[in-house]
Formats: structure tokens, sequence, C-alpha cells
């Protein structure tokens, strides 16, 4: 896989996510079962080795990108996980404006709300996966 | 807000208290919180901004925070140094482990370590969506809450894809109308 395509794909996960882990479903979806870029161990080790790190939660994307395309691959992934970020700066402006108004606050509430639905299922996919992994050594 | 911090500082900060930190960016946020109210650059009233706003960014939460605190003070020279400062040093650190894990993870032991260490690193996602659910679990809002949790995982047996769920979700959120959420951002 491409350093760009990386970039793409992770900016669509962690762009349409609400929180460090919540890039986690689209992720599954993008890299392993459309892309098979990566297997679902390796995601399961990037959460691993992200958890394991200081600093933000969401640089287990760096590790997925750094499997996915090797170094180029990281890069794209740092750049992915930063430019959802830079968002906030448009935010200030458009929340004074924007967010008082409750149909706005309730789509942002209910965007959030299907986000921790998603993360849920990817944590029970994880743990499958891992139950599995444990299986297979202890044999 | 006032900007007496230099942009070097800032950074300084910033890589210091977020780099240091494991368990997610409310700790971080709350190192910061202290360390920025304590030399006058941030009050009470501007960190609850940048909180909302960060909850409200998409992403990781802390580097929407770490943007916001460094626009507010030096606009966007402040806002990039401080997110690389935030990101860049946890990023190495993944990669050299994520380097560390590929060359040794042959060895069946380690494979078990791994797999217990990925059990473990589950019980945190769910933390994570746990953390995420507790502000809308309320009685006021709990219909409101409970209709969207219901059509979200409907959504997701049907396999609709995560982007087109969250659009949905939106559509349904501003169709019910009324905010969902009462607990203060800055809990």
């Amino acid at each position: 896989m491409n350093a760009f395509l990386v970039y793409v794909l992770l900016l669509k996960a962690i762009g349409s996510s609400f929180a460090g882990m919540g890039s986690l479903p689209q992720i599954q979806q993008d890299f392993i079962e459309t892309r098979r870029a990566i297997t679902a161990e390796q995601l399961s080790q990037a959460v691993l080795v992200g958890r394991s790190t200081p600093g933000p939660i969401g640089a287990y994307v760096v590790a997925v990108g750094y499997l996915a395309a090797g170094w180029p691959g990281a890069i794209a992934a740092w750049l992915a996980m930063v430019t959802p970020a830079l968002a906030a700066v448009p935010l200030f402006v458009l929340m004074q404006r924007w967010l008082h108004l409750p149909r706005v606050r309730a789509a942002v509430d209910a965007v959030v709300i299907a986000s921790a639905i998603l993360l849920l299922a990817s944590g029970v996919r994880m743990a499958a996966d891992a139950w599995q992994q444990l299986s297979i050594a202890f044999l | 807000m006032s900007s007496r911090l230099s942009v070097r500082e800032l950074t300084w900060i910033v890589a210091r208290d977020v780099n240091r930190t494991l368990g997610g960016g409310l700790a971080s946020m709350e190192l910061l919180r202290r360390t920025f109210i304590a030399n006058g650059s941030l009050d009470e009233a501007g960190n609850a901004g940048l909180v909302a706003v960060s909850r409200l960014t998409p992403g990781t939460n802390i580097l929407a925070y770490c943007v916001g605190l460094g626009w507010s003070l030096h606009r966007w020279a402040g806002a990039l140094a401080a997110v690389a400062a935030a990101s860049l040093p946890a990023s190495l650190m993944v990669c050299v482990l994520t380097i560390a894990l590929v060359r040794i993870q042959d060895y069946s032991l380690v494979r078990m370590m791994l797999a217990i260490g990925v059990l473990v690193a589950t019980l945190l996602v769910f933390a994570s969506a746990g953390s995420l659910l507790r502000p809308y679990v309320h009685r006021s809002a709990l219909l409101r809450s409970a209709i969207v949790v219901v059509v979200a995982v409907a959504m997701l047996l049907a396999d609709v894809t995560p982007v087109r769920i969250l659009l949905l979700s939106a559509v349904l959120g501003a169709v019910i109308g009324g905010s969902t959420q009462t607990v203060d951002a800055t809990e």
C-alpha cells in the first residue's frame, strides 16, 4: 500500500471519529477487510503498542501506517492524525455561531454515541482475535 | 488569554505534559490545565472552552486541545508548534516499539504475552467507549440516547459502513432534536 493511500484512508477513519480509539472500526474495515494491507493480529498489536506508550492514544495509527507501508506509511499516518486536530481552530469560530442551536448540538451528540457503539463492536472483535491467538500460543 | 509564554516555552510544556502521561487525553489535559493556569496563560473559562472544542473536533481530543491552546496563545505558529510537540515524541516511540515487536513476535512466549496484552488493551477500548457514552446516560436524555444506540446497533448488524453509520446518526440526532448531553464538558 502506498503512503498517500495510507494518509487518505487514515484521514477518513480519524476524521469521522471523536476519540483516539474511535477510528478503529473504519481502520478495521479499510485496512483489514477491504484492502487486506494488515492482518487483524497486526491491528491488535498496533492498538497494544499505542496503549503502552505515553502520549495521545490515537498515536496507534502511526503503528498501523508503519505496518501497512513502512516509514513512509508511518509519516503519512502521523500527518493523518494531526490534520483533523487543526480543524479545532475554525471550530472555535463555528462553535460560537452554531452550537447553541439544539438540532446542531443533538446531531453532534448522536455522532458521539454512535462512535461509542462502533468502538464497543471493535473491542469485541479484538477480544475474540486475542483469545484465538492466546489459544494458539498455548497449544 | 494572555500570551506571555514564547512559542518555544509553549512547545516545551506541551511536549513534556502530553508525552509523559499514560491513560488518555483527559490526564494530559489536566496536567496542561494546571501548568497553564499556574503560569497565568489560561483561566478556567478558557480551559472549559478548549475542552468543549476538543470533544467536538474529529480525531484525537488531546491534539485538538493542544491546537486550540496554541492558537489562543500564538495563533497558527502556536497551534502548529503545540500539535507537533504533542504528537511527534509519542509517534516516534510507537514506531520504535512496533519495529521491536515485529522482530520478536515469532517466539511463542512473546505471542502469548502479546495476546494477554491485547486482551488488557481490549478492556481499555471498552473503557474508552464507556467514557464517550457516560455523559449521555442520564434520565432526561435516556430515551433520545437509547434511540440513537438502537439505530446504530441495527445499522452495525446490517453491515452498514462506519462512516455511513456516523452520518446517518447525525441526521437522526438532528431529526430527534434536543441535546442529549447535560453533563459539563470539563468533567
